[in-house]
Parts: C-alpha cells; sequence; structure tokens
C-alpha cells in the first residue's frame, strides 16, 4: 500500500528525530497481572523527563511489539499527578513495534518531569507449557516477555513486577526475587537484553472465542427483541497427550475429580428472556438448561443463568462453534421520544466457560471472565421503516449501515453493523445507543403487502377457474352453467 | 333452483365441499407428517437425505451450472465422484427452485427447511393427484376417498415424513399425476394430454430410478388393450405422443442418457411402440383390403414379426447391444440371487422380501378392499380398468419381492379401496328405494353422522353421489347415466338434509311404496328393513374407517417418525431422552481435525459423515464401486497390523466405528461386521474367510472364547478397546448378551474421541514411529 508506505517512510523520520533528541525514560515500574488470564494487565508507570536544552515535547509515544500487538486490546494513558486521561492515537510501525502517540495536556518543558500511568490490556497472551498434558493433569502457563519494556526512549532504570493467581513453578532466576505470587524482576537498565518468563499452575479456565457475533432483531409488532449470539469457541489449555480418554472422563465424573475437559458454558440472560434456543451447525444441541432468577450482589438487574453443554467437552486445543438465542420484550429497550425512537442494548454478552463437575452451579462460575473474544460482531436490525439511524459507540469505530430484506419485506430495512478485535471484559456492561424515526404508517406497511399479494393470488385463481381452455367451447350446457356461475358472482 | 345455501347452486356447493375436503386431506396429510419435527427437530433423517440435502445445499450455493459438472473429490477417496452424472436431479432441482422462489419474494428460509418439508409439502400434491386419478377412473367419492387415504397410509408415509428428503418423496406424487395424465390422454385421445404425460414423466426420470416402472407399465397397459381387440386412434395419439416426447427428454439427463436405446428395462417401450404402428398400419390397410384377404395378410405379418422381433431381441441381447438385466432387477424376478451374487444388496434390509405383516402394518384394510377394487374394475371393464388391474398385479408382485416396493403399490391400493368403498358408499347411503323419503330420511342420515367420529364422511358421500353424474356422462357410464336427473335431485335433497335436517318436516314426500310385494308388511315394518341393513354396514365401515385413521397415526408416530440421526428413549423414571451421540461425533469431527482429514467408516455412515462431519470419506451409501467397499470391509476385518498398512496407503486419518453394546443399540458394526466380512471375501477370498470369525461352537461370539481372526480383526479391537475398564469385571455387551473380552490391545491406532454413550468410537491412525516402524512392530520389539 503506497499511502501506508509513505506514512511509515515519514514515521520513520519522525520517530528518528525524536529518538536523537531529549525525552527519556527515567524510571519504569511495569506491573504484569496474571491474575485473570486469559487477560493480562499490564500496568506501565513512566517517569519522563525532558532533557533537551531546548524543545518542547507535545506527545509520547508508547511502542508494543509486533508480537504482542496483534492481542492488544485497549491502551489507556492518565497523568498521574492530575488523573486525567488523555488521548492516543494509533501510528504506524517502527522497527518491530507498533506505535501509540499519547497527546500530552501541555508541552513538556526542557528539564521538566512527568509522571504516566500507561494502561494495557492484552488478550491469550500466555501460553500453555507444556503444549500437551494428559485428561486430568494439571495445566502450565508460561509467561514470557521481554525483560526490557519497548520503547523509544532510552530509559535509566527499569522494574518488572509479575502478579500470579496460581503457584510459580519456576521463573527466570537473574536479577530475580520471589515472594509468594509475585516475582520482581530488575531493577535493570536501558541495556539489558533478553527475555524473562514465569511459569505458573493455573487450573482456570481459558478460552477464546475466535470469532463471536451478536445479532438484535428489533421487531415492533410483535414487542419483541431477539438476540442471538454466535461463537466460535476454541479452548487455549494444552492439549491432549496420548488422544481422549473415555475411561478416564467416565471414572473422573463419578468420582468428582477435576480434569481439564470444559463441561458447560454459562450465559446470563435477562430474567425475561423467553423461547430460547441452543443450535449449532447441524442442528438442536438438546443439552442446555436455565436456572431460576438470580440477582447480582451490587447494582444491576436482576438475571437467569443458561447452561449450555456443548455436544462434547472441550479440552485444550478443542473448538465449538454454536449459537442461542432468546427474546426479550422490546420496550424494556426502547424509549420513543418527539417521534424519535432510542434503542439502548447491550454492547456484548457474557459467557463464561466451566469445568467444574459439580451439578450446581453457582453466579460465581457465570461472572467467571475467562473467554477472551478476538474478533466481534455486532448486529442491529432495524424494523422496516426505520430512517435517519444515528448510532452511538462505547468504543472508537466507525458503525456501517447495511440494506437488507427479511421475511415479507417490500422496501428493505437497515442493519447496522459494527466490528471490534479484542473485547475487553468491563465492555459487557456497556451499552450502544440507536436512534431512528419511525412513522405510525410504516407499521401497517407489511400488512397491506401481504394481503394485497394475498388478493392478487386469489384474483387470478378466480379469472383462471372461469377461463375456458378449449379451442372449441364443450357443451352448450357447461357454457350457460359457467355463464349463470359468473353472473351469480357478479352480483 | 330452489335448492340454495348461502346463494350456491346444488354443483357449486358440491365443487366447493369438494375443495374443502380435499384442503382438508391435505392438512391431514402435511400434519401426520410432522411427528418427527415436533418430537425431535427439523433435522434431515437417515442417510440417502443426507446426500441429497448435501448436493442441494451445493447447487444453492454454487449455481446450476457448478452442480452439473460437479466433481466431488471428498466422496469415494482417492477415486472421487462425478456427482452431476450419477444422480437424480429432480429433487435437488426442485428445492433449490422452491428455494430462490421463496428468496425472490423475500421469505428468506433456510435451505435446510425447505429440504425437510419438502416431502409432507408434495404428499399434499399426491392426495390432489390420486383424487384426480380417482375421479379419472370412476368419480369424484372414489377420488375424494382415495385421496384421503394415501394422505394417511403408512406405506406412502414411511418414505415422506418430514426430514425424510429422497426422490421417493416428490417420486410418489410424479408417478400418480403421470398415470393420471396418461388415463386422461387415453381416454380423450388428446395429443395435449399425451404430452403432458410425457413431461410429467421427464420431471419423474429426473428424480428418481423408479421412472422404470412407468415405462414399462404403460406399455404393458398399451400391448394388453391391443390383446385385447381395444385398440383405437385415440390410444394411437396418445402412446405415440408420450413415447417419443417422453422418451427424448428422458435422455436429456445424464444419469439415464442413452439408456433408452439400449437397456433391456426401456424394450419393452420400444418394442410396444413399434407394434402399435404396425396395429394402425394394419386397422387402416383394414379399411381398403376385403376382410379375408386381410385376415391371410395379418396372420402372416404378425407371426413374422413376433419371430424377427424376438430373435432380433435375444440376438442384440446376446451380441451385448442391448445391455442385459441389471442385478437389481435379477433380485425382483429370483428373491435369493442377490444374497449368492450381490451381497451388498442383500445386506440392506429394505431389499428383503416382504413378510405378510408388513401389507396390514403399511395398508391396514386397503390391503382387503384392494381385491374388491379389482372386481368393481372387472365388472365394468373399460381401457382404464385395465390399468388398474394391470398395475396392482404388477405392483403387488414387486411389492412382495422387496420391502421398500410397498410404495409403488400404495397409491393403486389407495385408488382400488376408493373405487370399492365408493361402490359401498353407492349402494348403501341411497336412500331413493326407501319408501316414504319423509320419515326414513330424517332417521337414517342423522344416525350416520352419528356413527362417525369425522363428520367429513357422510358429507363426502353425499357430495359424492352428485357427482356420480358429471364423472359418469363424461368417462361414458351410460349404465349409471339412465338414474339421470332424478338421482341429481335425490342428491341434492341429502345434501340439503344433512345440512339443514329442520326442514325434513317440511320436505314433500314424492316416493311413494311401489313394490306390490310389499303389501303384506305395514309401512313401519318396510322402512325398517329397507333401512337396517344399511344402517348396519355403513356403521361398520364408519368403524373401519376410523379404525384405519387410528391405524395409520399410530403406525406413523410409532415406527416412521424417528429421524434415526437422533435416538430416544425413556428414563427409568418416564422422562424423555435424547440420544444424540451421532451428532456428537459427526460435530467433533468438523470442528477438531484438519478439513482435508480422512475418515474412514462402514459405508453406512459415508453420506452422515459428508453432510454432518464435511470430511472426505473412502466409501459412501453409493456403494458404486464394490471392490472399494470390500477393501473397507477388510481393513475392518483383518488384524492390526495389515489393517494399519492398509489404512496408511490409503491415506486414512480416523477410523468411525458404531458401538451399542453399552446401550443395547443393535444396528452397531460388530453385528453389521459379518456383511462386512462377506463382502470382502467377494473380492479377497484369499484374505478373509467368513467361517474363521465364528468361534469353535460355530458361534459368531465377541467375548474371550471367540475365534482368533475375530479377536484380533481391527473391527473387534476398535469396538471393545478399553470398554471392559469401564463396566469392571462383570461387564456384559447388551446388544449381543455376551460377556466382554478382557484384554483389548491395541499399538497403532488411538482413541480420538468417544461419544457419550460411546455408540461412536473414533480413532487416529498414528504416524510411523521416529524408526519407520508401526507402533505395534515397535511394541513387540
Amino acid at each position: 500500500m503506497r499511502v501506508g508506505g509513505l506514512s511509515g517512510l515519514l514515521l520513520c523520520v519522525w520517530a528518528v528525530t525524536v529518538s536523537g533528541s531529549g525525552l527519556v525514560n527515567t524510571n519504569v515500574i511495569r506491573t504484569v497481572d496474571l491474575q485473570k488470564l486469559p487477560f493480562v494487565h499490564e500496568q506501565v508507570g513512566v517517569v519522563v523527563q525532558n532533557d533537551h536544552p531546548s524543545k518542547v515535547f507535545k506527545t509520547y509515544t508508547i511502542s508494543i511489539p509486533l508480537d504482542k500487538a496483534p492481542k492488544l486490546s485497549q491502551v489507556t494513558v492518565h497523568e498521574r499527578k492530575s488523573g486525567d486521561a488523555l488521548a492516543v492515537s494509533k501510528e504506524g510501525v517502527f522497527q518491530d513495534t507498533q506505535q501509540y502517540r499519547v497527546a500530552l495536556r501541555r508541552g513538556l518543558q526542557p528539564g521538566e518531569k512527568l509522571s504516566l500511568n500507561i494502561d494495557l490490556l492484552f488478550v491469550s497472551l500466555v501460553e500453555p507449557q507444556p503444549k500437551a498434558v494428559a485428561q486430568s493433569d494439571d495445566q502450565s502457563w508460561l509467561w514470557d516477555d521481554r525483560a526490557r519494556v519497548a520503547s523509544l526512549y532510552p530509559t535509566r532504570k527499569q522494574k518488572t513486577v509479575v502478579k500470579t493467581r496460581g503457584d510459580v513453578l519456576r521463573f527466570t532466576k537473574e536479577n530475580a526475587a520471589k515472594d509468594a505470587r509475585t516475582v520482581v524482576f530488575g531493577p535493570f537498565t536501558d541495556d539489558a537484553e533478553g527475555r524473562v518468563q514465569v511459569a505458573i499452575r493455573d487450573n482456570g479456565e481459558q478460552m477464546e472465542a475466535v470469532t463471536h457475533r451478536r445479532e438484535y432483531f428489533v421487531s415492533h409488532w410483535a414487542d419483541d427483541l431477539n438476540v442471538l449470539e454466535h461463537y466460535a469457541l476454541r479452548n487455549l489449555g494444552p492439549e491432549l497427550s496420548g488422544g481422549f480418554d473415555k475411561v478416564d472422563q467416565m471414572v473422573s465424573k463419578y468420582m468428582r475429580r477435576r480434569d481439564n475437559l470444559v463441561k458447560t458454558l454459562l450465559v446470563k440472560v435477562p430474567e425475561d428472556a423467553r423461547s430460547m434456543y441452543f443450535v449449532d451447525e447441524i442442528g438442536n444441541v438438546s443439552t442446555s438448561a436455565v436456572t431460576g432468577r438470580r440477582r447480582p450482589k451490587g447494582e444491576g438487574e436482576p438475571f437467569k443463568i443458561l447452561q449450555l453443554k456443548p455436544r462434547f467437552p472441550l479440552p485444550g486445543g478443542w473448538n465449538y462453534t454454536w449459537w442461542h438465542g432468546y427474546s426479550v420484550p422490546l420496550h424494556r429497550y426502547l424509549k420513543i421520544s418527539d417521534g424519535r425512537h432510542l434503542l439502548r442494548l447491550p454492547f456484548i454478552g457474557s459467557l463464561a466457560a466451566c469445568a467444574s463437575q459439580e451439578g450446581e452451579l453457582t453466579v460465581a462460575m457465570a461472572n467467571a471472565q475467562n473467554t477472551a473474544v478476538r474478533a466481534y460482531k455486532l448486529r442491529v436490525t432495524l424494523p422496516e421503516g426505520a430512517r435517519d439511524i444515528s448510532v452511538q459507540l462505547p468504543v472508537a469505530g466507525e458503525p456501517l449501515l447495511v440494506p437488507t430484506k427479511y421475511y415479507f419485506d417490500s422496501v428493505g430495512r437497515t442493519v447496522v453493523v459494527i466490528t471490534h478485535a479484542n473485547v475487553a471484559p468491563e465492555l459487557a456492561s456497556r451499552h450502544i445507543l440507536v436512534s431512528y424515526s419511525y412513522a405510525p404508517l410504516a407499521l401497517w406497511l407489511k400488512p397491506a403487502v401481504v394481503a394485497a399479494a394475498l388478493f392478487a393470488l386469489f384474483m387470478l385463481a378466480s379469472v383462471a377457474s372461469r377461463m375456458q381452455y378449449g379451442l372449441t367451447p364443450k357443451r352448450p350446457a357447461a357454457k350457460s352453467k359457467a355463464a349463470k356461475k359468473q353472473s351469480g358472482k357478479a352480483e | 333452483m330452489v335448492n340454495k345455501v348461502l346463494g350456491l347452486t346444488a354443483a357449486d356447493q358440491a365443487s366447493l365441499l369438494r375443495i374443502a375436503i380435499l384442503g382438508l386431506i391435505s392438512l391431514v396429510a402435511i400434519g401426520s407428517r410432522l411427528y418427527s419435527v415436533i418430537r425431535f427437530e427439523s433435522v434431515i433423517h437417515e442417510f440417502d437425505p443426507w446426500f441429497n440435502y448435501r448436493t442441494t445445499r451445493y447447487l444453492v450455493n454454487n449455481g446450476f451450472d457448478k452442480f452439473w459438472n460437479w466433481f466431488d473429490e471428498t466422496a469415494w477417496y482417492p477415486l472421487g465422484r462425478v456427482v452431476g452424472g450419477t444422480l437424480y436431479p429432480g429433487i435437488m432441482v426442485t428445492s433449490a427452485t422452491i428455494y430462490n422462489a421463496l428468496h425472490l419474494i423475500n421469505i428468506p428460509v433456510d435451505i435446510r427447511n425447505v429440504c425437510v418439508f419438502l416431502a409432507p409439502a408434495f404428499s399434499a400434491l399426491t392426495a390432489i393427484a390420486t383424487y384426480h386419478l380417482g375421479k379419472e377412473v370412476k368419480n369424484a367419492t372414489a377420488g375424494l376417498l382415495a385421496a384421503a387415504f394415501i394422505g394417511v397410509a403408512p406405506g406412502y408415509i414411511s418414505r415422506s415424513v418430514a426430514g425424510s428428503y429422497d426422490n421417493e418423496g416428490i417420486a410418489i406424487f410424479l408417478l400418480v399425476f403421470t398415470f393420471f395424465l396418461w388415463l386422461r390422454s387415453v381416454r380423450l385421445g388428446s395429443a395435449l394430454y399425451g404430452a403432458l404425460t410425457a413431461i410429467s414423466y421427464f420431471y419423474m426420470v429426473s428424480a428418481w430410478g423408479g421412472y422404470v416402472f412407468i415405462i414399462n407399465l404403460i406399455p404393458l397397459h398399451v400391448f394388453a388393450l391391443l390383446a385385447m381387440g381395444r385398440f383405437s386412434n385415440r390410444l394411437y395419439v396418445a402412446y405415440s405422443t408420450f413415447y417419443v416426447i417422453g422418451t427424448l427428454a428422458s435422455m436429456q439427463i445424464p444419469f439415464v442418457g442413452f439408456q433408452p436405446t439400449f437397456t433391456s428395462e426401456h424394450m419393452a417401450a420400444l418394442g410396444t411402440f413399434g407394434l402399435i404402428q404396425l396395429v394402425a398400419f394394419a386397422s387402416f390397410a383394414r379399411t381398403l383390403v376385403p376382410e379375408n384377404h386381410f385376415r391371410i395378410l395379418l396372420r402372416g405379418a404378425v407371426v413374422s414379426l413376433f419371430v424377427v422381433g424376438l430373435g432380433g431381441l435375444v440376438l442384440l441381447t446376446m451380441s451385448g447391444v442391448i445391455a442385459p438385466w441389471t442385478g437389481r432387477f435379477y433380485s425382483l424376478w429370483d428373491t435369493g440371487y442377490a444374497k449368492i451374487h450381490i451381497p451388498i444388496i442383500a445386506s440392506v434390509s429394505e431389499h428383503q422380501p416382504t413378510a405378510w405383516p408388513n401389507f396390514f402394518f403399511d395398508l391396514n384394510m386397503l390391503i382387503w378392499l384392494l381385491p374388491a377394487g379389482i372386481y368393481f374394475s372387472f365388472r365394468e371393464l373399460n381401457d382404464n380398468h385395465v390399468f388398474l388391474i394391470l398395475y396392482s398385479i404388477f405392483a403387488a408382485y414387486f411389492a412382495s419381492v422387496m420391502v421398500r416396493l410397498i410404495l409403488t403399490l400404495t397409491p393403486i391400493v389407495c385408488v382400488l379401496a376408493g373405487v370399492a368403498m365408493a361402490h359401498v358408499f353407492e349402494t348403501y347411503l341411497n336412500f331413493r328405494d326407501v319408501p316414504s323419503a319423509t320419515q326414513t330420511k330424517a332417521k337414517a342420515v342423522p344416525a350416520v353422522v352419528a356413527s362417525t367420529d369425522e363428520a367429513q364422511r357422510p358429507t363426502d358421500s353425499a357430495s359424492g353421489d352428485i357427482l356420480v353424474e358429471d364423472a359418469d356422462s363424461a368417462s361414458g357410464h351410460k349404465k349409471d347415466g339412465k338414474r339421470g336427473k332424478g338421482a341429481k335431485k335425490n342428491a341434492a335433497k341429502a345434501v340439503e338434509s344433512t345440512s339443514d335436517t329442520s326442514a325434513d318436516g317440511a320436505a314433500p314426500s314424492s316416493a311413494q311404496p311401489s313394490t306390490p310385494a310389499s303389501k303384506e308388511l305395514s309401512p313401519a315394518h318396510k322402512r325398517f328393513y329397507a333401512i337396517f341393513p344399511k344402517f348396519v354396514v355403513m356403521t361398520c365401515f364408519m368403524f373401519l374407517l376410523c379404525m384405519f385413521q387410528w391405524h395409520c397415526s399410530w403406525i406413523t408416530s410409532t415406527a416412521y417418525s424417528s429421524p434415526s440421526v437422533v435416538l430416544s428413549s425413556r428414563a427409568p423414571d418416564g422422562s424423555h431422552l435424547i440420544i444424540d451421540d451421532f451428532r456428537e461425533a459427526y460435530y467433533w469431527l468438523r470442528k477438531n481435525t484438519k478439513p482435508e482429514a480422512k475418515v474412514l467408516s462402514w459405508w453406512d455412515y459415508g453420506y452422515q459423515l459428508a453432510g454432518m462431519a464435511d470430511r472426505t470419506t473412502l466409501v459412501d451409501n453409493n456403494t458404486w464401486n464394490n471392490t472399494h467397499i470390500a477393501t473397507v470391509g477388510k481393513i475392518m476385518a483383518s488384524d492390526e497390523d495389515t489393517a494399519y498398512e492398509l489404512a496408511r496407503r490409503h491415506d486414512v486419518d480416523y477410523v468411525l466405528v458404531v458401538f451399542g453394546a453399552m446401550l443395547g443399540y443393535s444396528g452397531d458394526d460388530i453385528n453389521k461386521f459379518l456383511w462386512m466380512v462377506r463382502i470382502a471375501q467377494g473380492v479377497y477370498p484369499d484374505d478373509i474367510k467368513e467361517e474363521e470369525f465364528y468361534n469353535r461352537q460355530g458361534q459368531y461370539a465377541i467375548s474371550d472364547d471367540a475365534s482368533p481372526a475375530m479377536k484380533n480383526s481391527l473391527m473387534h479391537k476398535l469396538s471393545y478397546y478399553r470398554f471392559a475398564d469401564v463396566m469392571g469385571g462383570q461387564g456384559f455387551d447388551r446388544v449381543r448378551k455376551q460377556k466382554l473380552p478382557t484384554s483389548v490391545t491395541l499399538d497403532n491406532f488411538e482413541e480420538a474421541y468417544t461419544t457419550e454413550n460411546w455408540m461412536v468410537r473414533i480413532y487416529k491412525v498414528k504416524d510411523l514411529d521416529n524408526f519407520g516402524r508401526s507402533h505395534h512392530a515397535a511394541s513387540k520389539f
């Protein structure tokens, strides 16, 4: 791509001038949180100093190595002192790192220092080690990263702290210290090379939705909001060594012993959800159940838990694709004011994988955030006749408006399509707002079209049944009968 | 006319009733086929439908050109299959057309639902076509009864429940419709109807291999008519039009191609075509030559032509120009033929000869109404009735040879039963001869209404009475025609009285006691003797009709509504259990193996594997290559090392076996294993011998006292591998009722997946180890 190449070149020139000048990271502390796998939260505290004799800096650049960049979910930067969020924009690639530019609140004067908090959220960053274990062995994972935080600027001193949920099995010993479930690497100076590793034992489920699609269908006629969730799911855990072991699976189940097979998928649905279904590419999956009403601890609406049992259990490396759906009353999500219809819909749903052998499934299991969505697509199908559509999103990005035709549509309707990669878990509590205007008569369009079609059909049949097909009239009696029939109808 | 209801004349009322009744019959026909959708789900059933469904999807997604030229390299690995040229595309094209039409008017249905509901929808059309056939051969009463019968007859439902997406689903409609058009074209001598017959026949050819039945039965009908001296110009026009257009059209289907010109199955039609030309010429010559000369001419011509024709046919068959009958057709004449020569045909249960109870099971009371219908056809023998008799005799023979051919028998049984039943109705619901119409009618008609559960039947018969006139005068039944207008009036009154009994008191008494013999009895007695027998007979028949409906629903619900892909059973506490192991295994293959993986299984599961697992198979239900199937049988029957070598040579990645010992599912691979052995033995007699698989007592055992060949066979090992571990030492095979084998070892194959109830077990074929040895050899070393 020419534009990309050109901008890359410009960036290169810009970056060289930047690095040759005087911003310096005087102190960097990186805290890596491995407690919510498969989400890895990196908090990087940086103290930046302007060493340039005269120049004023208005931006700071964050570098993410290219091997980690595709797994980055979000970047947020705060000024430590004021706590203000700073604007971050994605730039090009330079020296095998993806660049993000932070716009500083005001220019950094020569000699001045500034503390920044950079929050990075990654998904599916740690990998199972060893790659394959037996069905009910413990799972262990390896966190493996550069000892030095990648940056365009020289770094005088830096430290990395790794916090884990499970036991630390081993770690890179050089210049490191371990304290229970925390490992501290460093301090390092700028010339530190090489990598640091932490191996942990962690039997928590880690899933990845390779693709996930959520669809809303809005029906004013039935006061119905239909929700469909399509998943292509993969277990990130270690693969099975020596193949699947049916006997072990049955024994484990009988003994209530833990194994690495994900058996249930838990979905929180609104309490008034009805007509639920659970289907995959080859038909119904008959193993699902739904709990009674549950109340969340803090704020939030009551919910039910939909328990989906996949056709087969999912050890590490196995995939499962399915979709489920339900209906909720539309009026709970739709507000009408001044002729504008305003839809407020959850941006994304929740899915928790569960390997537990227990028959009783708890709310905590349903709340577990152990599924990372890599490629997300949201579709909102508006009713026929919705016009002047405007959309407000909780994430950056531009919605697409796609025309489509559905059951008995005549003029067609609009679908709002939004795509997003590496969804952060907190987006589950955010909403998308869609507003549109809808003429009252539009509601009657569909019945009118269907009635007209049926009328035309009957007219056609009526005319066809009165036609004479033979070249010669058959019998005078039949003819007069037909004529009489017609006159009788005409009355 | 004063008898107007809702401002309609009697004729209009009758046609309205007919349409309403046909509509209800269609609804009942569709409705009774939906058990499986309600109990399970909208899913494609069994085996062959999965192939049809897969090809339909391909057609919908890729268009007709690609479908026509489709070479499927995922079937019959490594041979592949030319799909477009080896199937009857009728059903796929029908579904795709419906699908596209619905999408055109913005009804975006799923192609799966089109496929699932195609057969029920066509069963409604079959009922309508049967009505027309019945009306063609007798009258509307017979037509409506026949339609009601075929709507629910289990013999047809067995192949047309929702989800049973197979050729027969539309072919039976086409069969009936073609025959209806044929009979009409013979009656009218119309080239238009002859051409329509040919077009309907072409559709049939495109849809089902059973078209051969039509192309033999119609010539037979023509031949019989000629032999009976019933040659007419109408027959000549009808048959010539039909044969020429029909044959040319049928050759457009690639799978049929030039077969109509050289295979034995089509020779009867060709011969009859020649014969009718000669007869037509003869009858033309007759008008020119004096009678006695003509007779000599005829005799000489017939004898010489017969000799020349037969000699030519034999010569051509011997020299191979005309292909001999195929094996499947031989097995129609000799039921033992397949067992000896083609085990693969004999191994299919639906190719077995029919047991007697099957007829009652599938046709209930219709089966004894059939001879009655034949009798009535003989009594008024016209061209159409000759056809009915021939059809019933031949179809009855074929149905008794092969279970699945009850399907072709069902339509004619329904039509003839309709004819017989219509005669019963006409006789016993005829109150014209009853003295003092006023009072008797008031008694009798409500009584009949009360005696039946379905209000449909009496109105049906009453309207039929009216329709006798229309149909009969059209088909030239002079005998009935005499009854003329009086009957019409009476019948109209009957309708009126059924719908409005309160008017009876005021109705004028037109009929007076006319027979002098009845003088001795009082009028009340006379009425009693006139009504009572009718009442008794009709009650009996109503009871039988209700039992018939009851039987049909029950059979449909219990025997024919299981998708066989999904099974159901009852838990000990009576709750409904769904056993979904097949789809569990197929979906596992679909999601967790590499897309180009080759899966080896017995051919029964080939279509399902292709459809649900979307993986390459070695053999499938097409069974066109016996050697390839025998190779798979050999792999299953050989010891582990031989099987491993063969499997690797065929690039097999996974082996799938069906195993029922956990649940007691008797249709599993161990029970089919002897057929695998037999088929393998047919091709590899040196390597596989059936007798080696019986133990010393000559039993087919699987436990520790099984024969060495059995114990070492791959099938046995894959089935029982580690099964005893979970069942404990006292483990029991619930299908074979035998003890489990205790030490089953497996080295070259690795368990890849076993379903919930152990019904499907999938094994991965291991790679050679680092030294290039098989794992079995390595473990021995």
